[in-house]
């Protein structure tokens, strides 16, 4: 059983028993020392909390310069039968747009194929790449992210770490995943994927 | 430590002995608890204990900057038991014999904190070098004590950066305190909780064995760990913005502005998690929560109370929404009536002057906070994992199969964390 789905079951109860009868004690319905301490009768300098939240902006390109790579950035969701979409051109990268965006808190994936039934993809190179490249990704509002490969791993698709590639840390890391290994022709599909994990540069 | 500096700590001494009263029990042997928590469990309790550390330093040095006398010695009281908690928790994480050697050099570190504070409370520079000289030579023996632990995993010049940078956040906010710049103050304070917090996992890291430090890393753990950052971080800010309210002291408006930062950080983990939209509602009923705890602190209290119960009702069955209901409305709601009568309760304590009370009741909501946000980490982590992409991604179409299979890694590798 998964990590999330054993403990989804205790949380419940683990809650319950922080939140004690879940019921509100006496004390502070009474006039309060914080209220006598404030009843000099003088204005109070205001406090107003900040309500604006600005979201880190969309991904529209990608370049590693390392593997002669600047493309557009597709955005992607899931399919019906609940695996990621692809891009539609294998000269394009895509954005798993169900997940955080490059550079905001949590792990942006990226995906690109590896070829094209004639030559090759976007993320030819991929699993060749060294630690230490860098990944620029700009953003909509002009911004942009910088990323620093770590590591390339190469893991058969029937045993995806999808935990590892998708779940949510609050790290702001980048994920960029294509096909590689050797091709099922009967499946017309490579059997591993190839992984670059990056953190910010 | 004792060669200099004397004149500043004979006058603490008083205070700091209710904070190593509380560290008696661990000498000469550290009780060790046997529970059943994993050590990954401990490692982020330790982290947790190491940010609290930190802000309840940093408040004991700013209320013996203030020479509010009463209220250090609440604060002396509520470091020693955090530094109790962090001896039993080394204990068991790194050994008895770790623990032992742990607790007198943390304990020492407090002490010149404590000096150097002092120091700036008296203008005293040359006391202020004092206790810098000795805060110098304390970095370098709790770096080599880290690294000798790790067993050179932890290299002791990353070992003493760390223990630098620590001490660095603290008198900084100290000295930026004492010169009435409390914009850099309390950036400082900031940084120097999550600095501090963050230094428990790399300790970890370095000391636990590699499979328990392996865990550390995966994503449902450190989840659980950044989450109890933030949210134990809003308790701590609460309190310290209400602190303020009370006393209408000058550092009111920079307190705000570092709760709004928390606010900001808390929201873009529901981003993270549920996306922009849901970070929106979520900041917006969390911006409520926080105004009416200050307007509670401010003399406002049957209004505010009023105002929380719904704001408790609103925020939980938003966060219930967000868990896919694995948690309910009403156990969410009643978990947020607790923080919220804790966060009322510590601002009536200090507001009447009862420090003792108000320290105790902070360190109880920071510990609920922490755990509140374990369970949560909990929920959030199934909620969205239950949606993420199934298996690998079909990005070939074996064009150039006969170069592809011959790439580096040939042989398939793990995914590598």
């Amino acid at each position: 059983m998964p990590p999330y789905a054993r403990i989804s079951a205790l949380a419940a109860l683990t809650l319950g028993l922080l939140a004690g009868l879940g019921t509100r004690p006496a004390p502070a319905r009474q006039p309060s020392p914080a209220g006598q301490a404030a009843a000099a009768g003088h204005p109070r300098p205001a406090f107003h909390a900040d309500r604006t939240y600005d979201a880190v902006a969309a991904p529209v390109r990608l370049r590693i310069p390392a593997l002669h790579v600047d493309s557009k950035v597709q955005r992607l969701g899931l399919r019906t039968d609940g695996t990621i979409a692809v891009p539609d051109r294998t000269d394009v990268a895509g954005w798993y747009d169900q997940g955080p965006r490059p550079g905001q808190p949590g792990p942006a994936v990226i995906l690109g194929h590896v070829d094209s039934t004639t030559g090759p993809g976007i993320f030819i190179g991929l699993a060749a790449v060294q630690p230490g490249a860098t990944v620029r990704i700009d953003r909509s509002d002009g911004t942009y992210a910088a990323f620093r490969i770590t590591h390339v791993s190469r893991v058969p698709k029937v045993e995806f770490p999808t935990d590892v590639v998708y779940a949510p840390t609050l790290d702001p890391t980048l994920r960029l995943v294509t096909c590689g290994g050797s091709f099922d022709r009967a499946r017309g599909s490579y059997r591993d994927n190839v992984i670059a994990f990056a953190d910010p540069a | 430590m004792w060669k200099r500096g004397k004149g500043q700590l004979w006058r603490a001494l008083p205070i700091l002995c209710t904070g190593l009263l509380f560290l008696m029990p661990v000498h000469p042997r550290v009780p060790v608890a046997h529970t059943a928590l994993a050590p990954a469990d401990l490692a982020i309790r330790f982290e947790a204990l190491l940010g609290q550390h930190s802000v309840l330093a940093a408040d004991l040095m700013r209320s013996r900057i203030r020479g509010d006398d009463d209220f250090v010695q609440a604060a002396n009281t509520a470091l020693g038991r955090n530094t109790k908690d962090m001896t039993d928790l080394v204990g068991q994480l790194f050994g008895t014999g770790t623990a032992e050697k742990f607790s007198p050099l943390w304990s020492e570190h407090i002490v010149e904190l404590f000096a150097y504070a002092g120091a700036l409370a008296a203008r005293d520079d040359t006391a202020k070098g004092d206790a810098l000289h000795e805060l110098t030579e304390y970095e370098v023996e709790l770096g080599d004590f880290f690294a000798g632990a790790s067993q050179g995993r932890l290299r002791p010049a990353a070992a003493r950066q760390a223990v630098v940078a620590h001490v660095g956040h603290l008198t900084g906010q100290a000295d930026a305190y004492a010169a009435g710049d409390y914009a850099t103050a309390d950036d400082l304070y900031r940084m120097g909780y999550q600095h501090t917090y963050d230094l428990g996992l790399t300790l970890a890291e370095a000391l636990l064995p590699a499979a328990d430090a392996a865990t550390l890393r995966e994503p449902l753990w450190r989840l659980r760990s950044q989450l109890g950052r933030l949210l134990a971080e809003h308790a701590v800010l609460v309190e310290d913005l209400t602190r303020a309210a009370v006393t209408e002291t000058p550092d009111f408006a920079a307190s705000g502005n570092m709760i709004n930062g928390n606010t900001r950080d808390l929201a873009a983990a529901m981003d993270t998690l549920f996306g922009p939209a849901a970070a929106r509602q979520f900041q917006a009923l969390w911006a409520d929560h926080v105004e009416q705890l200050v307007a509670y602190a401010q003399g406002h209290q049957d209004t505010a109370s009023t105002a929380m119960a719904g704001i408790e009702r609103r925020l939980g069955a938003f966060l219930s929404g967000a868990t896919g209901e694995r948690i309910g409305t009403a156990a969410l709601t009643a978990a947020l009536q607790k923080h919220d009568m804790m966060l009322m309760r510590h601002a009536d304590a200090y507001a009447a002057k009862d420090y003792a009370t108000a320290h105790d009741v902070a360190y109880q909501t920071y510990q609920e906070m922490f755990d509140l946000a374990r369970t949560m980490a909990d929920a959030f982590g199934a909620s969205v994992a239950a949606k993420l992409p199934r298996g690998g991604a079909q990005t070939g179409h074996g064009g150039m199969a006969a170069i592809v299979s011959s790439l580096p890694g040939s042989s398939s590798s793990g995914p590598g964390r």
